[in-house]
């Protein structure tokens, strides 16, 4: 431990490999032909989705009544995940954009993914409030589109703010992420031996030469997206938060949804890429890419983030008592003894006990637990959702209006099917498009950079 | 040369006459003179006149409401209906024995709306809310639309002339042999048919007719006819009495003229008034809603009821005997009768404070002559008669006014007993049960299910399918009142009308139209009417002295729907205090009891049908399609009982599975249940609702009272499911205890408190906004609600189902909290569970000034309107339930599904239920929020009319539905900006608050507060 040299920072890609060593281990994924494994976890990701599209196709056609949101939970299990979805759709852009800015050069194994992470989730995210609709039909009614009607939609509403947040997010993060693939892309198509691929790789690659001007304009442009991807990583979720924040319910009206938010989805957003990524980096052998020292990292921001949540629950009660609200105080003592404790203290018990142990290296490193903590704070984080949404709507002003809630199997076939959906994405792009930024990597490997020989 | 061609043998030899036919073969035109009448025999032209007069007849002047033509505007337009524009008929509602006048709504001919006719007296425009939900029994569309007869055990649909025929076959082979012919019929109040019977009673000599009302006080009769011997009864006049104590009574709800008491009660509740609040306490043991709205309370079990008032007595003729006003009472009498019993002994024995009983006799004392005490229907004898009594002592008597008594006497049970015993013994012939359901309504101990299946000839004239029915070899269905004509004598001068307001939906007669047919031998469909009219030519017109043709005269009864032909007074009462000796009185120890009482809107359980009155929560517990056993947190402690837990009574061998429900305020040992739940044969809505208390009660009962001491409880392993509006939680839960007196919602004070200047309004002060304020201008709505008027009743409820189409959602939905109702009667208890005090609350759309729920819809499908409604665009809004949310009263409601099609498999698409609508109020579909919306289809009613009239649009033009139905005139509305309304003047009130002012989402609902009248020394 102690001869370590803290001035020099560690090798981010292990055993210097070289560039054809690179593309080999990266592109492998891409060139051969899945195993049956591949095919049972696809088997399984898309039997989630058919069994959330099942349960969505009966919503439509009788009714959200199948759900269990009553009066007065007019939000219940469906804005929860998307609430989750966006969360889970920060680490990607925070990697990319932010640790870029910030020359972090450890994210260049995990940035792809991440990104891709991102835009799945957000892909998934978007569906709920669309979904969650009485007259899902009718949803574009959302958009400020030009309509006979001759009606535009409400810019005092925080779900319109959502539209444009959500929707600015995804074209970003979706931009950000197809530029960062051009130059991979272009490798690809320079390797491979089939045609109709070839066809494809030269489409989507935009003509990249590797030039130098390429790269020029190249490096300009990622650094422009980034600098303007940054701001909206903190946006969406402060946008997010608005929905409850904006509102005059006790315990939604609170100033401090919007840091408590952010951290709550960088949080949650590290703890799913942590989990997704220690499974590919096993399966595709990518150890020497994505490496130890990467996922430590990610568990010491873990460990920050959740720390800032256990934060913020705490101020939440100080506030609560501080502010002489005898609502407000009525709504947390709800939350924490009330009907619905049982997913009050699931969510702090997975969110601030048991990162806690992030507090040990030895934890920090080893796959399992930290595997099983990231599995945690997801779990926690949706509770913290669902806490939120439900405990503040289930007992509100006038005791008269109270009732509980209860979700209903077509409300869980739902979030399975978010499930379904995210995960079936990412099993698809890990087999068609690099899971690591293959150039970013060289870049980062020991030796490729400018030096005294 | 000169050939002459021929062309037939007549021409050849007719020349002349052949030349005529010819020039006339095409007559150039038709003389004026023509007339095809004038032709011998059916001409060409006759004929294709009469064939086409036979289409066109044929097709549209015998289409009816079945029918699905084209639509066809009319040609012709009949007399009086304008499309668009409602027309009201007066009628008299035949729900229960009130006969409460009736004002009928219909639009393009069908009835729509149902409210009291103003022009009644007893009623005064006010109807139940069973009174609004009838109407859906018309269009129920499980009525019985075809005759049937039984044959081989199973019902066979025929037409109405086979059963016609077969009862005219069975009432002449009944009279030629001797047998009686028993009609059974709910109280007759019908002049009219009062005479019909008498006439077929003469027609047919065996025959006897048996009336009865579902759960009849008997008990209260006989103790009546024991005080006040040879005398009608008579009922307390509330607007009369300063001081009322209840025991057990119901008086507000279920019991007497209680749209009348209502409104009685309530005039004495005037804040405007305080110093002239009457007083009100209640001792009772089931939570009633009458008890919630007594000052004090009292919980007591039923059987200690007698020694209460035995120990009040004692304790006035004892110690207070000179401060009596009446001199005529036999105090040594008295005292010798009721020596035995003390009064503070038994406040010990029940764990009463004995203040409470002094300040009730001081009261009483204090009020002699100003006070009532009032017994409830279920109580036993003994109690019925030691309340009269005590009026009688206290000189109250001159509180009394006529009760409303049927034209025929109802039967007693024994008759019922000895009736069950001749069918059985096989002396009847034939049995006719009018409009009723004694099947259902007896005990099981009187037989008459099997009495039935002795008898040759059953028939059961009914609207829809019931145990009696079940039990009869022949049904004839019978209009709807809405489609019958009828008369009715309330008893103290008052006549009222019911007339037909649509023509017969099927093929229905009413069932004096058949009875009448018996005795004059003519089955005519018009025959009533016509009868009805020469009753009334021949036996009223002519006391009516109105000096105006008798059509005249006729028509101005129904228009008015009333006519009162003189005031009856009451009879002085002479008190036959005789009767004491036979009175025994012996104290009782506290056993588990159970009571049996009617319950709140189903009446004799003949709407146990109607899904809009099963889901009409109970005002007290909130309860929706079931009834239960009530019981207290207390004893179901004791019992290791929940909320839900079935259990078994049994009473005297008679066992009742039913589940529990715990209801705070129950008295100790005591389980309370309503009746004319239960009904096994009834359509596909009122199926597996609730249980049947009749199983536990004997004939007995049926003359003394319906509690039954003694019952043993025990508890089984099963749950049911019992659909609440609200939450529940245990009095005793600190965290949530009397919250909304913390928060505000409910501010009460006292009567004292108010006149001496103590009790202010908390009102909050300090308001700060980032809104700039919105200046309205012109007529701007606004509601007050008086909380000391309100008593609860859910009147409103009803009268707004039926006015904006709201869909009833069904039981499971209930258990999910997605009742649909836009307005709500909220009951918040406090105190301890084992005397809580409750506080009434209705809660609608506050139509708030910075509505949160407006500026979170995306879509701006709820906004705001220039005369201050909060308004509710159904066609934009995509239904993401924001506004629901953001609403701190949570009174916006939410389509989670088609509820029309949802409930009941499309139970509301039916094709009769279809013209029950309101066609100005739109029907919601799937996925969108609704709430009040002021009634906003009477409001643009009102201004077309004021448009039209060229004038202002005032705030007095409109009611709201709510308002309209309201029997205590607790809803106020209209315009808050003219300064000579009453809205206005409450809005400014010193008691008027808004709930949860504190938001600053400035509300346009007022309450105001409710005082209570207690005493000082109880403030401690």
């Amino acid at each position: 431990m102690s001869n370590i040299d803290y001035t020099i920072e560690p090798e981010v890609v292990e055993g210097k490999p070289s560039h054809s060593a690179v593309n080999d281990a990266i592109a492998k994924p891409l060139e051969t032909k899945p195993t049956w494994k591949y095919y049972i976890a696809l088997g399984i990701s898309s039997t989630l989705l058919l069994i959330g599209a099942v349960c969505l196709g009966y919503s439509f056609y009788y009714g959200i009544g199948l759900w269990g949101n009553n009066q007065p939970v007019g939000w219940a299990v469906p804005i929860v995940n998307f609430v989750f979805w966006v969360g889970i759709g920060h680490a990607g852009t925070l990697i990319s954009a932010i640790l870029f800015l910030f020359r972090q050069r450890w994210r260049t194994g995990i940035a792809r993914f991440a990104e891709a992470m991102t835009i799945f989730a957000v892909i998934t995210a978007g569906l709920f409030p669309l979904i969650h609709t009485g007259r899902p039909w009718l949803a574009g009614y959302l958009f400020p589109l030009p309509n006979q009607h001759h009606l535009w939609v409400n810019f005092t509403s925080p779900l319109i703010w959502d539209v444009f947040a959500v929707s600015t997010y995804l074209t970003v993060s979706f931009v950000f992420w197809y530029i960062g693939l051009i130059p991979d892309l272009a490798m690809l198509r320079d390797r491979t031996t089939s045609k109709i691929k070839k066809v494809i790789y030269s489409i989507f690659s935009l003509g990249w030469r590797h030039s130098n001007r390429h790269w020029n304009h190249y490096e300009m442009i990622y650094l422009i997206l980034a600098g303007f991807a940054t701001p909206l990583v903190l946006s969406v979720h402060t946008i997010v938060s608005f929905d409850f924040a904006v509102s005059i319910l006790p315990g939604w009206h609170t100033t401090i949804f919007p840091p408590y938010f952010v951290a709550g989805a960088v949080f949650s957003g590290f703890a799913m890429v942590q989990n997704v990524l220690i499974i590919v980096r096993k399966i595709f052998n990518l150890e020497h890419i994505i490496t130890l020292d990467t996922l430590e990292k990610m568990n010491k921001v873990m460990l920050a983030t959740g720390m800032m949540v256990g934060y913020a629950y705490g101020v939440e009660f100080f506030i609560a008592w501080y502010s002489g609200n005898p609502l407000e105080s009525f709504v947390f003592l709800n939350r924490a003894f009330g009907n619905y404790a049982w997913a009050y203290w699931i969510m702090v018990s997975c969110n601030v006990i048991f990162t806690q142990l992030f507090w040990f290296k030895k934890i920090r490193r080893s796959i399992v637990p930290m595997f099983i903590i990231g599995v945690l704070v997801n779990v926690g984080m949706w509770f913290e959702r669902f806490v939120i949404v439900v405990t503040t709507l289930s007992k509100d002003f006038l005791p008269s209006n109270w009732d509980y809630y209860k979700p209903t199997l077509v409300d869980i076939g739902i979030l399975l099917g978010s499930f379904g959906l995210f995960f079936t994405l990412v099993i698809l792009f890990i087999r068609s498009l690099p899971v690591v930024s293959i150039s970013e990597v060289k870049a980062v490997i020991k030796g490729s950079q400018p030096g005294h020989h | 040369m000169d050939r002459k061609y021929w062309k037939s043998v007549e021409e050849l030899k007719f020349p002349a006459k052949s030349q005529m036919l010819k020039q006339t073969e095409f007559p150039s035109d038709i003389k004026e003179e023509f007339d095809p009448n004038k032709l011998k025999g059916l001409s060409r032209r006759k004929f294709l006149a009469i064939s086409a007069a036979t289409v066109a007849v044929a097709t549209t002047a015998c289409k009816n409401y079945r029918d699905k033509g084209a639509i066809v505007p009319y040609n012709q337009k009949p007399e009086n209906v304008l499309p668009g524009k409602a027309n009201y008929y007066s009628s008299t509602c035949t729900g229960c024995a009130n006969h409460c006048g009736i004002l009928i709504k219909t639009r393009e001919g069908r009835p729509i709306k149902v409210d009291g006719n103003p022009d009644h007296p007893g009623n005064k425009g006010k109807i139940c809310a069973t009174g609004q939900a009838a109407i859906l029994n018309l269009y129920d569309p499980e009525r019985y639309k075809k005759s049937y007869v039984r044959r081989n055990n199973t019902l066979q649909e025929v037409g109405f002339t086979a059963v016609y025929s077969d009862l005219i076959r069975a009432v002449t082979e009944a009279s030629s042999h001797g047998k009686e012919i028993s009609i059974i019929s709910k109280p007759i109040f019908s002049p009219s048919f009062a005479k019909i019977l008498n006439e077929f009673q003469q027609k047919y000599p065996t025959t006897k007719i048996y009336t009865y009302e579902f759960l009849e006080p008997y008990a209260k009769e006989k103790a009546w006819e024991e005080l006040y011997p040879n005398t009608p009864m008579l009922e307390v006049d509330f607007s009369k009495a300063k001081v009322i104590l209840s025991i057990e009574s119901n008086f507000l709800a279920t019991e007497g003229s209680f749209i009348k008491n209502i409104r009685e009660f309530v005039a004495n509740r005037n804040v405007d008034n305080a110093k002239e609040f009457n007083r009100f306490y209640a001792i009772e043991s089931d939570f009633t809603l009458t008890g919630a709205n007594a000052d004090y309370r009292i919980p007591l079990n039923p059987s200690q009821f007698t020694t209460f008032l035995a120990s009040l007595i004692n304790e006035i003729v004892t110690q207070h005997s000179g401060k009596l006003v009446n001199t005529s009472v036999p105090v040594s009498k008295l005292n010798a009768k009721f020596s035995g019993f003390n009064l503070e002994d038994f406040a010990r024995q029940n764990g009463i404070k004995f203040s409470s009983l002094q300040s009730i006799v001081s009261d009483l004392l204090e009020n002699q002559g100003k006070s009532a005490v009032v017994t409830g229907d279920s109580v036993p004898y003994e109690v019925h008669y030691l309340g009269f009594l005590l009026n009688e002592i206290l000189g109250n008597t001159k509180c009394y006014r006529i009760a409303p008594k049927p034209v025929l006497p109802n039967n007693r049970v024994v008759d019922f007993v000895a009736l069950s015993e001749k069918m059985k013994s096989g002396q009847v012939g034939l049995v006719i049960n009018l409009d009723c359901n004694p099947v259902f309504h007896f005990s099981k101990d009187i037989d008459l299910a099997n009495a039935f299946s002795k008898v040759s000839y059953v028939f059961t004239m009914a609207e829809s399918q019931n145990e009696t029915a079940e039990h009869s070899t022949h049904i004839l269905p019978i209009s709807h009142n809405f489609e019958s004509w009828g008369d009715f004598y309330n008893g103290w001068g008052l006549y009222s009308l019911a007339q037909p307001v649509i023509e017969p939906l099927y093929e229905t007669y009413q069932k004096e139209s058949i009875i009448l047919s018996l005795v004059d031998g003519k089955m005519i469909y018009d025959n009533y009417h016509k009868y009805l009219q020469n009753f009334w030519q021949n036996e009223i017109y002519p006391k009516s002295n109105s000096g105006v043709a008798f059509e005249q005269f006729w028509f101005s009864v129904l228009h008015d729907g009333v006519f009162k032909l003189e005031q009856i007074e009451p009879q002085p009462l002479v008190c036959n205090y005789q009767s004491l000796d036979k009175i025994a009185i012996n104290p009782q120890e506290t056993s588990w009891t159970l009571i049996v009482k009617k319950p709140y809107f189903i009446g004799d359980g003949r709407f146990a049908n109607n899904p809009w009155l099963l889901e009409l929560p109970h005002p007290i517990t909130k309860v929706t399609w079931d009834n239960y056993l009530a019981i207290s947190e207390t004893e179901a402690k004791s019992l290791a009982l929940n909320s839900g837990d079935f259990v078994e009574v049994q009473a005297d061998g008679k066992k009742l599975e039913a589940p529990v429900f715990i209801v705070p305020g129950i008295a100790t040992k005591t389980l309370a249940i309503e009746a004319g739940f239960g009904r096994k044969v009834t359509g596909a809505i009122g199926e597996n609702v609730g249980f049947d208390p009749i199983a536990l009660l004997s004939k007995e009962n049926f003359s003394n009272g319906y509690v039954l001491t003694n019952v043993k409880i025990q508890k089984l392993n099963r749950k049911y499911q019992l659909a609440s509006t609200v939450e529940h939680h245990s009095l005793n839960d600190t965290f949530v205890k009397d919250l909304h007196k913390s928060r505000h919602i409910i501010q009460e004070g006292t009567v004292e408190e108010y006149l001496n200047g103590k009790f202010k309004i908390h009102r909050v002060e300090e308001k700060l906004s980032i809104i700039p304020e919105i200046k309205y201008t012109g007529v701007k709505w606004a509601m007050a609600i008086d909380l000391n008027k309100c008593i609860g009743c859910g009147a409103c409820i009803s009268a707004c189902n039926v006015e904006n189409n709201v869909p009833v959602v069904g039981k499971d939905q209930v258990m999910r909290g997605r009742e649909m109702q836009w307005i709500r009667v909220d009951t918040y208890f406090s105190g301890t569970p084992d005397n809580p005090e409750v506080s009434l609350q209705p809660m609608l759309c506050q139509h708030c000034d910075d509505a949160p729920c407006e500026n979170v819809c995306p879509v701006v499908a709820t906004n705001h309107s220039p005369d201050g409604l909060n308004q509710m665009v159904y066609n934009r809004c995509v239904g993401t339930r924001y506004c629901s949310n953001n609403c701190p009263y949570k009174v916006r409601r939410f389509n989670f599904y088609d509820f029309r099609d949802h409930f009941a498999n499309g139970f509301f698409y039916q094709d009769s239920l279809r013209l029950l609508n309101n066609p100005e109020v739109t029907v919601r579909s799937r996925g969108v929020m609704e709430k009040c919306t002021f009634c906003i289809q009477r409001i643009t009613e009102a201004r077309q009319n004021a448009l039209a009239e060229g004038r202002e649009l005032k705030g007095s033009d409109v009611k709201t539905a709510c308002q309209e139905a309201c029997p205590a005139d607790a809803i106020i509305f209209g315009d808050m900006h003219d300064k000579e309304s009453e809205v206005y003047y409450w809005r400014n009130h010193k008691l008027g608050y808004f709930v949860l002012e504190e938001l600053n989402i400035k509300p346009n609902v007022t309450y105001i507060a409710k005082l209570r009248n207690k005493k000082q020394e109880d403030k401690a």
